[in-house]
């Protein structure tokens, strides 16, 4: 996957019809084959634009920038990113004619090892759905896996599943990395940092971080659209991916297949109902 | 389609550390103010007797309730938590319950997931008539603890009961 | 200080690290979700003296942990009961395995903040309590820069123990400074395997010549020390740091950054007062009461971090801030280098 030539057309041309003042997209990093997200306002700087397999961070994340509020905006998306933009959208946290989106049939991107993301493997919506201009070869939607990981948790017993969600609770070093990293949480202030509450959980306690992390991944529920840009902002390498994955599986088997952001217009899941919910653990 | 979610999480829970005889648990009910809580009025004035282990509060709708409350009564003197509200379809804000409903799936689900027995977030819908409904509820939910012994996991240092 | 080298082998030193760890309480990197921490240890099985440095957090949270309790309080009606809390387990003794030099220089500088107007009788305590024993690293990783920059990374005094893997095979084992010393004497290597020689410098030299060829990366720490001071007005900051998303990880990861803010856990009328780690990347770091924040934007908190490391700890203590390990080139999710643009800063304006 090498779109690189056709990301720096559409940028040129964008730059040249004047509609955009910003363009977000990749650079390489200068020293290895990693990439920066680049934030380009001069279309001097167009040539160092690229887009390859290495295009991991989800660039959605710099809508919630000062770089780029109140201006318009270019901006590739692939199709995880596209997922988290329909989402922001619809919770109007961003302006639809203020941006000018390339999707990307994505045909999924590489780790640091050199291997296939784990969730460009089970990704259902390689193509992205919201965009001005497509770049690629649409796949079209692929089958909702069941990931792996997930699978064997959940057939473990509960002192099992305890033991080692102790042990990630544990080993979080409270950065909150993962929600800055997050493209889905743009709270000015974090319920999380609420330093006047009663149970401030500031600290880095094993309870603290239980909270933290509960909290976050709740909120983030029927929301989360498996980029993975909290586990490449970890520094404890921590897999917090199964909170959100499990979500996502809870809510697809329980509320009509929902999906985030997969469709335009959308919300997430919990913000609408249907009389079919179980209803079954209720007393 | 394989049920993964659905599926029943294996929850056999061994009291962490053995329980002093005289323990008792302390279980956090979260009751709308509409039904649940005229229902746990009821109960009162009409002299049924349910164990007095359940710490009352009082919330608008039983959607008020974010996971976050869940979280933070385990995280400090809670061994259980109850939340209760109208029946679907009786919500005094028309759809409110509804909402909440969903929530309490995931949040419950994801706690057990984490570690915590499913029997430690219990919901319930009582109505305002359902005296007798809210004291064989609580019962159950006290009884459902008290098998499972007093909470330790994640619970904050300097807490209390 | 003239003290004996020891030469060993493989096995003389695996044999050297089983005897601390039997005989101390010893804290050495735990690989844990495939990051190394540093943890207590009992065995030699559970850790790795020799953890690669780009994938093991700094040993800085055991000088200066995420988190201390500073006070106990409770308030009823007769008062209130305001305790300090003396259930620190950092400030036994304690001997530190498989340190980085970096980490080890780290903590040097870290002395100097801890030791200025405030005397930090905590972080004191836990560094008279340390014996720190540590290896030197065999080459450079992508982001190391350390000898880049204004300190001597061949002979530093911050570890206690020295250990060089030389290039021939043989371990070479050396006391830095006295606590180290007496602690070789009170730990001494396997007679069978080790043996003493004083004309063993040679390998140790060797091995270093080889690393300091090894890097990748080389600034001219001068020029750069000098330019930055003299450009905090530069719109180019604004340029290099529009890709970060200011998530922190830098700052929590760096064996350097110290800044903290003090937390209260209360329940009711009892409560905890901790001090964890902040960083100046957040928004709300410089925010004051009245509601004015004097570094609002993020390129101006951004180049607060580049400036403190590089030139404002300069100028207050005479030394440099960064230690050039590269950890926060490693984490980084955006994968931005302090070295980089630091250097395309001073290089370009």
């Amino acid at each position: 996957m090498d779109y690189t030539n056709q990301i720096r057309e559409i940028a040129t041309r964008l730059f040249t019809e004047d509609k955009i003042d910003v363009f977000v997209g990749y650079r390489m990093t200068g020293f290895d084959d990693n990439q920066v997200p680049a934030l380009i306002r001069d279309p001097k700087e167009v040539s160092q634009l690229v887009f390859t397999d290495k295009s991991v961070f989800n660039l959605t994340n710099y809508l919630k920038n000062e770089h780029t509020r109140n201006k318009r905006v270019g901006l590739v998306v692939k199709g995880c990113d596209s997922r988290s933009l329909n989402l922001l959208l619809t919770e109007s946290q961003v302006k639809r004619d203020k941006l000018y989106v390339i999707g990307i049939a994505c045909e999924g991107v590489i780790d640091e090892a050199g291997n296939k993301m784990q969730n460009c493997m089970e990704c259902v919506v390689p193509d992205a759905v919201v965009y001005d201009e497509m770049v690629g070869t649409p796949k079209g939607k692929q089958g909702y896996q069941v990931n792996a990981d997930i699978h064997e948790l959940a057939s473990k017993e509960l002192v099992e599943r305890r033991a080692y969600f102790e042990e990630i609770f544990e080993n979080c070093i409270r950065c909150n990395a993962c929600r800055h990293s997050c493209p889905m949480c743009y709270c000015a202030k974090c319920c999380i940092d609420q330093e006047t509450s009663t149970l401030y959980n500031g600290a880095n306690t094993k309870s603290s971080a239980f909270h933290a992390l509960m909290t976050w991944s709740l909120h983030l529920a029927g929301r989360c659209v498996d980029c993975r840009n909290c586990e490449k902002a970890c520094p404890s390498h921590l897999p917090l991916h199964l909170l959100h994955k499990w979500n996502e599986r809870v809510i697809f088997e329980n509320f009509q297949e929902h999906l985030a952001g997969v469709q335009e217009g959308d919300r997430g899941a919990f913000y609408k109902y249907s009389m079919q919910d179980p209803n079954d653990f209720i007393m | 389609m394989e049920a993964v979610a659905n599926k029943q999480l294996v929850s056999i829970e061994k009291p962490e550390i053995a329980a002093p005889p005289d323990w008792e648990p302390v279980i956090i009910g979260i009751l709308c103010n509409w039904c649940s809580y005229a229902g746990s009025d009821l109960t009162g004035t009409s002299r049924i007797q349910y164990p007095p282990n359940i710490r009352i509060i009082r919330v608008p709708c039983s959607s008020r309730v974010d996971p976050w409350f869940l979280i933070k009564s385990l995280q400090t003197t809670a061994d259980g938590v109850l939340v209760s509200g109208c029946h679907p379809g009786d919500c005094h804000y028309i759809s409110g319950n509804y909402y909440a409903r969903r929530r309490f799936l995931v949040t419950k689900k994801l706690l057990n997931f984490v570690g915590f027995h499913e029997d430690r977030i219990q919901f319930s819908w009582v109505s305002a008539a359902e005296g007798p409904k809210f004291a064989q509820v609580v019962a159950k939910v006290t009884g459902d603890i008290k098998k499972l012994g007093p909470l330790h996991l994640y619970k904050k240092e300097n807490f209390e009961k | 200080m003239n003290v004996e080298t020891f030469v060993t082998d493989k096995a003389g030193l695996v044999k050297f690290y089983e005897a601390i760890i039997a005989n101390n309480e010893t804290y050495a990197p735990v690989e844990k979700f495939g990051k190394f921490d540093f943890k207590r240890v009992l065995t030699l099985a559970e850790c790795d003296p020799d953890s690669p440095i780009t994938k093991t957090m700094s040993a800085k949270p055991l000088f200066f942990p995420r988190s201390a309790k500073i006070l106990k309080y409770s308030a009823d009606a007769s008062g209130t009961d305001v305790k300090e809390t003396d259930e620190d387990p950092l400030t036994g003794k304690r001997v530190i395995l498989g340190m980085k030099h970096c980490d080890a220089r780290g903590l040097q500088v870290l002395d100097k903040v801890y030791n200025w107007d405030y005397i930090d009788s905590d972080y004191q305590k836990r560094r008279q309590n340390s014996v720190i024993i540590s290896s030197r690293c065999d080459k450079a990783e992508t982001h190391c820069f350390c000898t880049s920059l204004d300190y001597d990374v061949e002979n530093l005094d911050a570890m206690d123990v020295l250990i060089v893997h030389g290039l021939d095979g043989k371990i070479f084992i050396k006391a830095r400074t006295e606590k180290g010393e007496t602690f070789l004497k009170a730990n001494p290597i396997d007679p069978a395997s080790g043996i003493q020689h004083s004309a063993s410098e040679e390998g140790m030299k060797k091995q270093y010549d080889a690393f300091a060829a090894s890097f990748r990366l080389k600034m001219d720490y001068k020029n750069v020390n000098g330019k930055l001071s003299k450009i905090f007005d530069t719109p180019e900051f604004e340029n290099v740091s529009a890709s970060c998303i200011g998530c922190n990880t830098c700052a929590f990861i760096c064996p350097t950054c110290h800044c903290f803010k003090i937390s209260d856990e209360k329940i009711k009328d009892t409560g905890i007062r901790y001090k964890s780690y902040d960083s100046c990347n957040n928004g709300y770091f410089t925010l004051m009461a009245g509601g004015h924040n004097p570094r609002p934007v993020k390129y101006r908190r951004w180049r607060q971090r580049a400036m403190h490391k590089f030139v404002y700890y300069k100028e207050r203590f005479g030394e440099n801030l960064c230690v050039g390990c590269g950890r926060c080139a490693i984490s980084c999710p955006v994968n931005i280098s302090i070295f980089e643009v630091v250097n395309q800063v001073a290089t370009t304006v």
